[in-house]
């Protein structure tokens, strides 16, 4: 229990993974507040489902309708950006979630049991981690159509091998300790062992890798819709938004930065939401790593 | 006898997470010319930090924070400060005047140079003008002979190589050799100091009674025996003939027989070089077989300092004589030192060992004994005397 | 011999996981109608107007393994479909856009290796100074970073803000132009290295321009993985015990860090600086898409979007085996660095 004490008085002492928790925190009041603070219209059905103002291509600045503005197709930013966190937070926890899951289920069954067993799942994982991710990820969504649900399951698909690796390997070395060798020795059966003895002390490495591994998983279920392979046009995705975008980077010759709203405004929820995370990794990471001895 | 190096009052503290450490606490010393002086303490008693205090390289978040250590250099017959010298001349002196051999062989040699490297590398930083001098005088006795074409055509090159050598010879870090040295290609025109330092390090290396000299000097470390690795380490230490020699539990990690061998060898060298030995160890046996004088470390501070004669046969703290009581011997009943180390952290106040003193007195738990001579050349720290 | 026999050996490990691969790519384009994987066995453009022919000769309607057999045969005898994306054959498409991404990787890998590991050894020097607190703020902002907005926020200042100045694609339309004309011979068909080797000022300058922003896009994010990585390598290494060795040599700190603890710590950069190489050199997918890069990333997305499966299947196999041949490189490089790495064997 100090180690919690240790890791919360770490946390509070470095400002910066003080600035993770804040954003963090700011972005899961956003999310848990979402129908507050961009209510959606009457009318409406599904609420991911960005309300848009016309049909007009030209995004239109800022004004006291749309307080961001609003994208190419007259989506409005500013109900965008705030559903936009929920997405993310769904995308990014439904897929650690599962990711963690198989990568346990895997990775202790052929850690644990080693044999045939282990050698058939660590060449499935060579296969995937001979692929550049991206690019399995994408051919994944193309087959299974396009949509945030094909994107998740794509995600899940490139991620799992590496956490079943990490899992594999602390289980093999924490089955060697003396404590498990006990609780075998006294006739403790394998699925007791695996979950009672084994898995409390090889799973820590995983979650911190999680940890570190939400704002990956957000930055390419961004980059999936913004390649226009993620979510159904109008639904409320910062990935989606910021390829809307692309086609306004350059203004007219007069005011060439004419569409800086479009742009920027989306990217940066991504930046943010991603560098909470990320900050709050790198804290983690540098607490627990072993080979930085703590001073 | 004079005094090669003499610390008084030296304090090392760490500044850590979890709060100071006081690793030395005050202590004086002296090493005596050509003597071997022993440290024996305990596992954290402060022993490594004092060799490391001399070298100035306490690691980080470590601390010299007061105190004074005086060398006397024989070459330039003047005393030095080392705590007061810059940085640059705290280097000249590390692995030239004072060196040190360290625990883990394993660890001290990078795994990644050969060994003939890694020990060149010390004639090539401290020997630089020897070096150039010997280099040079080999150029000269190849422009003397020969009139065949191939050397007539070189003979200008190796006039260039002559002066150039000589320069280094000259020392004063002149300009043209230093700037070779900086551009990877031209740096190989500079091949003959690296060849005749490759010659002193085969020659050192047989020195220290390692076979096949030639042939060790090229291999990687992990091609080694721990013993041959810790003899290699020792040829390093005692490249440049040190004034003194600093040997941190050099035998502790080897097998009990090359440690006999390994005992032989630094009692060997000292009758051979003259040269101070700082032994560190945790072992008595091994302080009894080489030291001529022992000094006795608890928690950071000196408890005892006598003839290596006089410590064993008349102890008087009473932390040496429990150290004695513990050495394991046939026919006697094994003693052990009730409590534990003290803590590092809060460690207790007065003398350090009154928690785990048989005949502590009241005033131990408050006040700290002074060294003081009680017998000819038998210091000690305690109030029973 | 030992490194001849071991390549060999490698090599042949290759094909396995190159038929594990395509196995299981093949496997999902069976979710496709025969229709639209007929592609894969056109070799022309006048076959795709007659594609019910195609499903009859080549059997698309048969069993899985007898198709993935037919399919097999197809490709050891170089054909490996049409490719729609670029309405030319997928044989002739790689040779075709490998030189646009090779010249972004040749580019983008040696400033980002380079400058990561310089910023990585000071961060690690100057641990807990302002420097490395300065190098980690701007390492996770590096990677919190989303590619495909940096490049349009760096398009937006200095294609749109300075008029023009950095554009995107690979050249100019007169340079294009220029290059294809027979007074400029395409010796590699990468750009500034032609220009180079054709004594060409102004092409040079124009290919540089095109490249200044995918690369600064590609270094951003990658530069900061290798920084990090450099810092924690480096740190562990300046723990060990032949620092203080060196140190207690005399050697000047500068020598200890750049020549005994760097040498140590560049062993694990080296892999991944490896796989960074492979990964660019297939295709910086985002990047090249966004700048309109046309090389082998942009293929990529091009076939991802328009369902053109021959395309992707070549990619899938193009790029697994990039990355075991990188693979076999690292590892015999990695001999080089660390002598106690044997060829097939563990550290000792």
């Amino acid at each position: 229990m100090s180690d919690w004490r240790f890791t919360a008085r770490q946390l509070a002492k470095n400002p910066l993974s003080l600035t993770g928790v804040v954003i963090i925190a700011i972005f899961i009041i956003i999310a848990i507040f979402a129908p507050l603070i961009a209510p959606t219209p009457a009318g409406q059905l599904n609420s991911y489902m960005i309300p848009r103002d016309g049909y007009w291509a030209e995004p239109q600045p800022p004004s006291a309708a749309h307080i961001l503005g609003t994208t190419q197709g007259q989506y409005d930013i500013f109900y965008g950006v705030v559903w936009g966190a929920r997405s993310a937070f769904r995308v990014a926890l439904v897929v650690m979630s599962i990711t963690l899951l198989i990568g346990i289920v895997l990775g202790s069954l052929a850690g644990y049991f080693g044999g045939v067993l282990d050698e058939i799942l660590m060449r499935i994982t060579d296969i995937f981690l001979a692929f550049p991710w991206l690019i399995l990820a994408m051919a994944l969504v193309v087959v299974l159509g396009p949509g945030l649900k094909s994107v998740m399951i794509a995600l899940i698909v490139v991620w799992w091998p590496s956490y079943a690796r990490l899992i594999r390997g602390d289980i093999l070395q924490v089955r060697e300790e003396d404590y498990v060798e006990a609780a075998r020795g006294l006739g403790a059966s394998s699925g007791r062992v695996i979950i009672r003895h084994v898995l409390p002390n090889a799973i820590y490495p995983a979650l911190i890798m999680a940890s570190l591994d939400i704002g990956a998983v957000v930055l390419s279920a961004a980059a999936l819709s913004f390649l226009g392979l993620g979510a159904p046009e109008g639904y409320a995705d910062w990935g989606q938004m910021t390829q809307f975008a692309q086609n306004w980077i350059v203004g007219p010759l007069d005011n060439p930065l004419k569409y800086w709203y479009a742009v920027i405004i989306p990217g940066l929820f991504i930046l943010f939401f991603v560098l909470g995370w990320n900050l709050l990794g790198d804290a983690f990471r540098d607490i627990f790593d072993p080979r930085l001895a703590r001073r | 006898m004079e005094d090669l190096v003499r610390i008084r009052d030296l304090t090392v503290r760490f500044h850590t997470y979890e709060g100071v450490v006081y690793a030395i606490d005050d202590l004086d010393l002296d090493i005596r010319q050509g003597e071997t002086l022993g440290i024996v303490g305990e596992t954290g008693s402060g022993k490594t930090m004092t060799a490391l205090a001399i070298l100035r390289l306490i690691p980080y978040p470590g601390r010299i924070e007061s105190g004074s250590i005086v060398f006397f250099d024989k070459g330039l017959r003047s005393e030095l400060e080392l705590l007061k010298l810059s940085e640059d001349k705290m280097r000249s002196i590390r692995g030239c005047k004072i060196s040190m051999v360290f625990q883990e062989p394993g660890s001290a040699l990078n795994p990644v140079y050969t060994i003939g490297d890694q020990i060149s590398e010390v004639y090539l930083l401290h020997q630089r003008q020897e070096l150039g001098r010997q280099a040079k005088r080999r150029i000269d006795s190849l422009l003397g002979n020969g009139g065949t074409l191939a050397a007539s055509i070189k003979r200008p090159f190796w006039r260039w190589q002559s002066r150039l050598y000589n320069k280094i010879a000259e020392g004063s870090n002149p300009l043209e050799p230093r700037i070779l040295s900086h551009i990877p290609l031209f740096r190989r025109l500079l091949w003959r100091l690296k060849d005749e330092a490759g010659l002193l390090t085969v020659s050192m290396l047989k020195d220290v009674e390692i076979p096949d000299p030639d042939r060790v000097a090229g291999r990687y470390p992990h091609e080694l025996s721990g013993g041959m690795k810790q003899r290699a380490v020792i040829a390093m230490a005692l490249a440049c003939s040190p004034e003194l020699l600093i040997a941190d539990e050099p035998t502790t990690s080897l097998d009990v027989t090359i440690q006999a061998q390994m005992l032989e060898l630094f009692r060997r060298i000292k009758a051979d070089r003259g040269a101070s030995v700082l032994f560190i160890t945790h072992n008595l046996g091994v302080a009894a077989e080489v030291c001529d004088r022992v000094a006795v470390m608890y928690a950071g501070r000196l408890c005892e300092v006598a003839g290596v004669e006089e410590i064993f046969l008349h102890p008087m703290h009473p932390y040496t004589k429990a150290l004695l009581e513990a050495v394991p011997m046939p026919g006697k009943e094994l003693q052990t030192i009730p409590g534990a180390l003290a803590d590092a952290f809060n460690p207790p106040p007065g003398c350090r060992f009154h928690p785990r003193c048989p005949s502590a007195m009241p005033t131990c738990q408050h006040e700290r004994p002074k060294l003081k001579e009680v017998a000819k050349d038998h210091m000690v720290a305690c109030y029973l005397y | 011999m030992e490194l001849r026999s071991y390549i060999i050996r490698r090599v042949l490990l290759l094909i396995p996981v190159l038929i594990g691969v395509t196995l299981f790519i093949f496997g999902i384009t069976m979710l496709f109608p025969p229709a639209q994987r007929a592609t894969l066995y056109v070799t022309n453009m006048r076959q795709l107007s007659d594609l019910p022919a195609i499903i009859q000769k080549y059997g698309l309607d048969k069993p899985f393994f007898v198709q993935y057999g037919t399919w097999l045969n197809q490709v050891l005898h170089g054909n490996l479909g049409w490719s729609r994306a670029i309405s030319m054959p997928v044989a002739q498409a790689i040779p075709h856009l490998l030189p646009a991404t090779l010249e972004l990787a040749i580019f983008a890998v040696p400033l980002i290796v380079l400058v990561g590991i310089f910023l990585g050894t000071k961060a690690a020097t100057h641990k807990d100074k302002p420097l490395d607190h300065g190098t980690r703020v701007v390492a996770i902002l590096g990677w919190s970073l989303p590619s495909f907005w940096l490049g349009l926020v760096l398009m937006m200042i200095f294609y749109g803000y300075f008029s023009g100045l950095l554009p995107p694609g690979r050249l100019g339309v007169q340079m294009d132009i220029l290059v294809d004309s027979a007074a400029f011979i395409r010796y590699t068909h990468i750009n500034t290295i032609d220009a180079i080797l054709n004594l060409n000022g102004p092409v040079l300058l124009d290919a540089l321009r095109h490249l200044i922003l995918p690369v600064m896009t590609l270094s951003v994010i990658n530069m900061a993985f290798i920084m990090r990585l450099m810092r924690s390598s480096m740190l562990e290494s300046l723990g060990k015990g032949y620092i203080l060795t060196a140190r207690a040599k005399g050697l000047a700190e500068k020598v200890v860090v750049n020549k005994h603890a760097r040498r140590n710590a560049l062993i694990p950069v080296i892999t991944v600086s490896g796989y960074l190489f492979a990964g660019l050199a297939s295709g910086a997918v985002i990047t090249e898409t966004i700048f309109s890069f046309k090389g082998i990333g942009w293929w990529a997305w091009q076939a991802a979007v328009m369902l053109d499966i021959p395309s992707v299947l070549a990619f899938a196999l193009f790029t697994a085996t990039l990355f075991v041949v990188i693979n076999l490189l690292v590892d015999i490089l990695y001999t080089r660095v660390d002598p106690r790495v044997r060829l097939g064997g563990a550290v000792q």
